[in-house]
């Protein structure tokens, strides 16, 4: 469902309106001689329009307001011309990008991450209308040629990226057989801890005793299945058994460590594609046309959080009064 | 012509009210004895306001430069009352004429009754009765007496509701001398105190007349449904007029004012009923000309 459809719910802000008009009875009577020949009736409550308590009904609209506008998730479009800066681009680049498309004065936006157009795409509704937009930087290229309904210059340059590094906990009595085995990747930058922590992302067992009860990574390389039940029964790929246990998936074979240097190569390939999956690449330099038709994701939720702090306050505020108010 | 009934609601002057009222409405209350200057004359006295031009003497006035009225000799000894309900009820307003009530309306009336009073040469005296008091001006003779009337009259306003029995008892006790009683109010109290006096008077013999008001809203329930009313004597309740309650408002009034002339003839009690739209003239001719009147 659309949430600016929740706009659709304001005329709920006539509700307090009406409550909170003024009662009042009757009381301009005028004189009549024969009124005895008349039966006697109840003063008529009249509500009129002038409001009683105007503080707390404007609290309570402001309430229902913010309720809405938390709902409806309203993005304003503030930002004009921007360049779009991924991490890690080099100052001149993009200086000189800027100023090739005539967008000097334009504010620089350092995007949080590298993927740019994923950003654009959540972001768009924050742009006016004309915006241009210039994106600088080692940006990934998409699977599908992104369309936005601004006119986005895409101006990539590849950062040499430095080699990823991972995170990997050995109990092993061949310690230094695997420490070779991580010493020699060639684009893989391995960190042994000594001690497990969150960062780990590999675990060698390597030791016929069961690991202890709190120790989990995402990976565990086990030599021997004797400590892990749930490689009883797993299935086998290329002369390993693979299996999901509650500690983190486990590849077991016996003969590990690998080896050859191929079998090591192959290894570590393996993980690094299933587990961390492919670098990106960057995309290439090219001038996206604004395309009116190009969906129009739904808003970031940029201003939800003050929304929802200020709900959070006028309730209060609303609950003090009604509270005050029946004392 | 002016409309005499537009007169009563604007004028502040009554004089002029009851001249424009009285103008070729030469019926008298009954017959006097007095026929005018000249006749068994009695004594001169000085010109007053109100007086005759036709009974000032003309050669007194050339001889002494100034204006001398004749007095003839007369031998009427009835009384004319003018009695005044300035109730609260009183103040109830023409729907139709505005800034006519029935105050305004009586007051003229009565002031009409005082002047033919004074044409005739009757004494004649007025009470007032207002809230828990009842204002007397003693009945005399003359023009001064009338302009005391009509000032008496014209100060008053309405208020309250009608005075208590022993007070209208004391007020009311007039000499054994016949006297003509004039009562003008709407006499929506009825049995009130007011209406013991009138007949205890009238079984003194004196000749009494009642003079009933109403306003045509009244009469023929035609008042804004969409206004809350209340009885101004009453004790505040709030009533409500619409179309559903027509009937039964209608019903209780007629029922009240069939038992009030029921009562009058039982008393033999003369009672005129006017709604205050229609002309003074017209009113004050049935007031005057009712079974007594000579």
């Amino acid at each position: 469902m659309n949430p600016s459809l929740w706009w659709w719910a304001l005329p709920v802000l006539l509700l307090p309106i009406l409550w909170h008009r003024r009662k009042r009875e009757q009381d301009r009577a005028g004189p009549l001689a024969t009124a005895r020949f008349l039966p006697k009736s109840e003063p008529l409550q009249r509500r009129i329009w002038r409001w009683r308590e105007p503080l707390l009904l404007l609290r309570r609209c402001l309430l229902l307001l913010a309720l809405i506008a938390l709902l409806a998730d309203p993005v304003l479009p503030w930002r004009g011309a921007t360049v779009l800066v991924a991490p890690g681009s080099a100052p001149g680049l993009v200086e000189r990008e800027a100023r090739a498309a005539g967008m000097q004065e334009a504010p620089r936006l350092t995007l949080p991450g590298r993927d740019a157009l994923a950003w654009l795409h959540a972001h768009e509704r924050e742009f006016q209308a004309d915006a241009r937009l210039l994106v600088v930087g080692d940006v990934p290229m998409p699977a599908v040629l992104p369309r936005f309904r601004h006119e986005v210059i895409l101006r990539s340059a590849p950062v040499p990226a430095a080699a990823p590094e991972r995170h990997v906990a050995v109990f092993s009595t061949r310690l230094e057989t695997w420490r070779r085995l991580f010493g020699a990747l060639d684009g893989l930058r391995v960190v042994i801890d000594a001690r497990p922590d969150a960062r780990t992302g590999l675990v060698v067992w390597d030791l016929p005793e069961a690991p202890p009860a709190g120790l989990r990574a995402p990976l565990w390389w086990v030599t021997d299945a004797g400590a892990f039940p749930e490689l009883a029964n797993a299935p086998r790929l290329k002369g390993m058994r693979y299996a999901d246990s509650p500690r983190g998936r486990l590849w077991h074979n016996a003969a590990w460590p690998p080896s050859d240097a191929e079998a090591a190569r192959t290894l570590v390939a393996d993980w690094q594609r299933l587990h961390h999956g492919p670098m990106p690449w960057t995309a290439p330099a090219q001038v996206l046309a604004p395309d009116a038709a190009a969906p129009m994701r739904p808003a970031s939720g940029a201003l939800r959080a003050w929304l929802a702090l200020l709900l959070v306050v006028l309730f209060a505020l609303e609950r003090m009064a009604t509270h005050v108010r029946r004392r | 012509m002016l409309d005499s009934r537009a007169l009563a609601a604007h004028s502040t002057h009554l004089g002029l009210a009851v001249r424009h009222v009285l103008a070729g409405l030469g019926h008298g209350i009954h017959a006097g004895r007095e026929r005018g200057a000249g006749v068994e004359f009695s004594e001169y006295r000085a010109y007053a306001p109100g007086d005759e031009w036709r009974r000032v003497d003309w050669k007194l006035l050339a001889r002494a430069d100034r204006y001398f009225v004749r007095e003839a000799e007369r031998d009427s000894h009835v009384a004319a009352w003018l009695v005044l309900d300035a109730s609260a009820s009183m103040l109830e307003p023409s729907r139709r004429i505005p800034g006519l009530t029935k105050l305004a309306y009586a007051k003229l009336l009565l002031a009409c009754v005082g002047a033919i009073a004074q044409r005739q040469g009757d004494a004649f005296g007025l009470v007032v009765c207002r809230g828990e008091r009842a204002d007397v001006v003693p009945a005399l003779r003359g023009p001064r007496q009338l302009q005391r009337v009509l000032a008496r009259l014209e100060r008053t306003e309405a208020g309250g509701g009608l005075p208590g029995a022993e007070l209208l008892r004391a007020s009311l006790h007039f000499s054994r001398t016949p006297s003509f009683v004039c009562v003008a109010g709407d006499f929506l109290d009825w049995p009130s105190p007011l209406s013991e006096a009138l007949v205890r008077l009238r079984s003194m013999r004196h000749d009494v007349r009642a003079l009933c008001l109403h306003t045509e809203a009244e009469a023929e329930g035609g008042f804004d449904a969409g206004l809350a009313y209340r009885d101004p004597e009453g004790e505040g309740g709030i009533v409500r007029f619409g179309r559903d309650l027509r009937a039964g408002y209608l019903g209780k009034r007629e029922a009240h004012f069939e038992e009030l002339a029921r009562q009058c003839r039982r008393h033999d009690l003369p009672l005129v009923q006017a709604r205050i739209e229609q002309a003074p003239g017209a009113v004050l001719h049935a007031l005057l000309h009712q079974r007594g009147g000579r």
